[in-house]
């Protein structure tokens, strides 16, 4: 099977060869691991070649300051494209900073009409398409990546205290700001959709540790159909792209609602906050699965032996049609040890289905 | 005896307009300040805060319940005489060092608020030491530790050793919170308390300064 052979069996549950790795670290975990892979041979099993979204025109970052006078920003801080500021906090905060909204102190309609959205601009279409036919010709599996969410941008942007308020009070604020954040969401996938990309991942936190973050009821007035829209404008050019669908901790009874929604692949299954077994053996003959190795347990906390035995577990539930792209559940902090990433990327090179 | 019911009603699921009204309504009738809000707006809350425990709602009730509630002691604070309100004690809440997250400790804060709990918020990547100063600072008994991250668990330890190294430990009701923490991580690390949600840290907090200051 070429990569991309392998990568679609996985995901549609059709039997593979191999189990591609995949996983994210902070910087000082990278450097870690570089210079671990200077001093030893690690066979990493590749994974799918990604193609980046449309470039995005945008209001410069002083532009966005106004919208900051009341609580002026911290010294050093960034303002991102869609204008949300991030503030940087102590050396031990590492890499991780301070959300700040701009929209925090909106009022009124208006001021979210008038808000300075980015927008995509098509020039980066072709590219996009060249470099993922390039890819498919190199029998590469192809992933693309909103770098926007739903509910998570809209709240980036408004807060999230101040968003669920406006939802639950039926603020015409709310329905603007995430119709606006959808429409970008929108063109994204549908540019993916259209360059052939086999997979496109995004999501929303919508679980907490123990529970869902919303009522069931809240989420299917408010984001499930705005969830819906995306994933149907990118199923309308390419029927067969998967969606693979992201959200933290505890959504069990939200399942249903992605999966009517049109996601194919669910991420990342926390183990700490979901049972894959179970999840597995409700939703296996309609969904596959990304992640399911813990990173408040197993990753920072357990020994390479242990590390190794969820992975192997976990792809045993998933069986030898797959369904399962095994995968730590987020970015790999600075206290993860090196032997356990190299032990989560040997368990995947080293599984065969028992 | 006032009738609160509709008052508590409106708190508990959110509106704050009618919350005003029935508040304003309350004063002309010369209800008492202190009453209307023992009675009639954090009964309203608490009952949020009992739902949330069972997962009968979720964050975006409690939000808009406290919001409600605000709005209420926004309208009697200047009219409330400092000993006419029963304050359980003083708790000091933030997020550890290192730790830049604040919605569970904000949820934490609203919780013990609406216990009458008075709440010194020192926000996000809280040293040890500034935990302790603020509590000498403002009286609290009660410390509230909050991280997400595993990177920053271990912090909460700090707090509690500090604590013993300025002698005040036994004074202190250190609680512990937030997604990768356990009873077993509290026990482990000294600390008092560690629930998993914020309605019932909240009652834990509530019921320990009752018995202390019994």
């Amino acid at each position: 099977m070429t990569n991309r052979e392998n990568y679609l069996a996985i995901a549609r549950r059709q039997g593979y060869e191999y189990m591609p790795v995949h996983f994210n670290m902070c910087p000082s975990l990278q450097e870690k691991f570089r210079q671990y892979q200077e001093t030893h041979d690690l066979f990493i099993p590749e994974g799918p070649s990604h193609v980046g979204s449309l470039p995005m025109i945008c209001a410069k970052p002083e532009d966005f300051l106004p919208y900051y006078e009341n609580k002026p920003l911290k010294p050093g801080a960034n303002i991102d494209k869609w204008g949300v500021a991030h503030e940087p906090g102590s050396k031990a905060a590492f890499h991780m900073t301070y959300m700040r909204h701009p929209m925090e102190d909106f009022d009124s309609l208006e001021q979210i009409r008038s808000y300075p959205f980015p927008v995509f601009t098509p020039e980066g279409a072709e590219q996009q398409k060249a470099r993922t036919e390039a890819l498919h010709a190199a029998g590469k599996a192809v992933q693309g990546a909103l770098n926007c969410s739903l509910w998570e941008q809209a709240w980036y942007l408004r807060g999230m205290e101040n968003l669920f308020c406006d939802m639950m009070s039926e603020d015409p604020m709310a329905e603007e700001l995430l119709d606006r954040v959808t429409d970008v969401a929108v063109k994204q996938i549908e540019s993916l959709a259209a360059a052939g990309v086999d997979s496109v991942y995004f999501g929303d936190d919508i679980g907490m540790q123990h529970t869902i973050m919303m009522s069931e009821e809240l989420y299917r007035y408010w984001l499930q159909p705005r969830l819906k829209r995306v994933i149907d404008a990118a199923k309308a050019i390419k029927p067969d792209i998967l969606i693979i669908y992201h959200s933290c901790g505890h959504i069990n009874e939200l399942i249903p609602n992605l999966i009517e929604a049109g996601i194919d692949i669910l991420n990342p299954i926390q183990p700490e906050s979901m049972e894959f077994r179970q999840i597995h053996a409700e939703y296996c003959d309609r969904l596959s699965f990304h992640g399911t190795i813990g990173t408040q347990t197993t990753m920072p906390f357990g020994t390479p032996a242990e590390v190794r035995q969820k992975v192997f577990e976990n792809l045993d539930i998933a069986g030898k049609k797959g369904g399962l792209f095994v995968a730590p559940t987020h970015m790999l902090e600075p206290e993860v040890p090196v032997e356990n990433v190299v032990a989560y990327i040997r368990a995947c090179a080293e599984y065969t289905s028992r | 005896m006032y009738d609160f019911l509709e008052l508590n009603k409106m708190v508990e699921t959110g509106k704050v307009k009618v919350v005003k009204e029935l508040v304003q309504n309350a004063l002309n009738d010369g209800v008492s300040p202190a009453a209307i809000l023992n009675e009639g707006l954090l009964p309203g809350m608490n009952a949020v805060g009992e739902k949330f425990k069972n997962n009968q709602v979720y964050i975006p009730e409690v939000l808009i319940s406290a919001r409600a509630l605000n709005t209420g002691i926004g309208l009697l604070k200047p009219l409330l005489s400092a000993d006419a309100v029963e304050k359980p004690g003083v708790a000091v809440i933030g997020t550890v060092h290192g730790d830049l997250h604040d919605i569970g400790k904000n949820l934490v804060k609203m919780m013990l608020e609406s216990k009458g709990i008075e709440v010194i918020d020192l926000g996000v990547d809280v040293t040890a030491e500034q935990f302790l100063d603020a509590a000498a600072e403002h009286g609290a008994q009660v410390i509230c530790c909050s991280t997400l991250l595993t990177t920053t668990m271990f912090e909460m330890e700090n707090v509690v050793k500090e604590a013993a190294a300025r002698g005040v430990r036994d004074n202190l009701f250190i609680m512990v919170g937030g997604a990768p923490l356990s009873d077993a991580f509290c026990e482990k690390i000294g600390a008092d308390c560690y629930m998993p949600d914020a309605a019932s840290a909240a009652d834990a907090a509530l019921a320990w300064l009752k018995e202390k200051n019994a």
